[in-house]
């Protein structure tokens, strides 16, 4: 018999690691086990590539009480793998849901300096969890993901005060089962740096990386038009 | 003309299979050139988000497979039409995989579009789009945000014209023809601004 209640996190980020998703998922993951709860973390892009891994996400999905997806955006709404993810997890819930209250998180965060442009993938995640069984119990949205890279929040506590403030009012409303405060949801959404300055160092950021691969002067190539 | 339809319908979806060949019937029957991605049955590398697209290699993504082949055939399109079931009110992950491709038709830097910030435009022309979003039956939410993710696609995307609606599985062949006719009204806006 399970004393502990169990989170599990799973993080989006297509390739890596170390990413803004996993700084996210991780901090909040920790909050929740100093709340005692019992934790894992999966990467997607490990967790679909084989039967074997896949029957492991699905094992982990069905005995978590709480569920915490962290991704970034793609295209308007979320990557490929947590997309293909998504399809995996309904597909095993429509043979059996387990009977005990699941719930279902996202935190979401994109290159734009604008919180709202994750809303459609919020939305998106909503409907799954509608869809699948899962009791919604918010998403969270972070613009300009990039002042965040892919350091773990304990080491820019600075920069990352209204984050790192949300994501504890999340854990406890986690912890609580109580719906998400607004206060953890504006707290996220947040700019961490003001827009104009976000935009600039990003540009810079941009030429410089073009500048190590002697690309800068080939960045508005048009390649397809010929 | 041309357009590029990028089929991202499950493998067996048999009931469907039709749509794809109706809009080839379509646009063959107004003379446009029409180039199919099936997408299931395609190798496509996922997205690394490793930005090489936009730094090492502009334009071009370092996998040379069918997703390249799909972002040539998008930008060199006047019109692309997406088909997938209405996945939790996007899009499926066949489709997703494809489109997440596609950054590269973007360039890196930023510009503000009525007051939001976006990615600027690469290219001097860019496709019009048409997505059908297949449903069991009318879903309201589900459509919603499915709407508004294709005009947020639109932002990024910067088509001429746009278009997307629904065909329900349980429609006749008479009801799926007459919503694929209504949306495929968008050449005929294509057709007049490319002139």
């Amino acid at each position: 018999m399970r004393t502990k209640k169990q989170a599990l996190l799973l993080v989006g980020s297509p390739g890596k690691e170390n990413s803004t998703s996993a700084s996210l998922g991780t901090f909040l993951i920790e909050k929740l086990q100093d709340h005692g709860f019992k934790t894992d973390v999966l990467f997607i892009y490990k967790s679909i590539r084989q039967d074997d891994s896949k029957r492991a996400l699905l094992g982990k999905v069905r005995q978590a009480d709480v569920v915490v997806i962290a991704f970034p955006l793609y295209v308007d709404s979320l990557p490929y793998l947590v997309v293909k993810s998504l399809e995996i997890i309904a597909k095993d819930r429509k043979e059996k849901i387990p009977k005990t209250e699941q719930s279902l998180l996202c935190i979401v965060n994109n290159g734009f300096p604008e919180a709202s442009q994750n809303d459609t993938a919020i939305a998106i995640c909503h409907r799954f969890a509608a869809e699948t069984g899962f009791k919604w119990a918010g998403g969270l949205a972070l613009g300009g993901g990039g002042a965040i890279g892919d350091k773990p929040l304990s080491g820019i506590k600075s920069r990352a005060r209204n984050v790192i403030k949300s994501l504890e009012i999340t854990a406890n409303s986690l912890n609580s089962r109580v719906p998400l405060p607004q206060e953890a949801i504006t707290l996220m959404a947040r700019p961490i740096v003001p827009k104009w300055l976000y935009l600039l160092i990003a540009t810079i950021g941009w030429k410089k990386t073009a500048k190590k691969f002697n690309t800068h002067k080939n960045l508005y190539d048009r390649p397809f038009l010929s | 003309m041309k357009a590029s339809i990028l089929d991202g319908l499950g493998k067996g979806d048999i009931a469907m299979n039709n749509i794809h060949k109706m809009i080839i019937h379509e646009l063959m029957e107004i003379e446009w050139k029409v180039e199919s991605f099936i997408l299931h049955d395609m190798k496509i590398t996922h997205c690394l988000g490793c930005f090489e697209c936009w730094m090492k290699t502009p334009g071009i993504c370092r996998f040379d497979d069918a997703g390249r082949k799909i972002a040539k055939s998008f930008i060199q399109s006047d019109l692309v039409i997406f088909l997938t079931p209405v996945t939790f009110g996007g899009y499926s992950s066949e489709l997703k995989k494809a489109l997440d491709r596609i950054i590269c038709l973007d360039l890196p830097f930023f510009k503000r579009y009525n007051g939001e910030v976006h990615h600027k435009m690469r290219y001097k022309k860019y496709p019009g789009f048409m997505v059908a979003g297949i449903l069991p039956e009318a879903d309201p939410e589900s459509e919603r945000i499915f709407k508004t993710l294709v005009e947020r696609n639109a932002l990024n995307f910067f088509p001429p014209a746009h278009v997307s609606g629904f065909i329900y599985r349980y429609q006749s062949q008479e009801e799926i023809q007459k919503t694929i006719n209504t949306l495929l009204g968008v050449t005929e806006t294509i057709t007049s601004i490319t002139n």
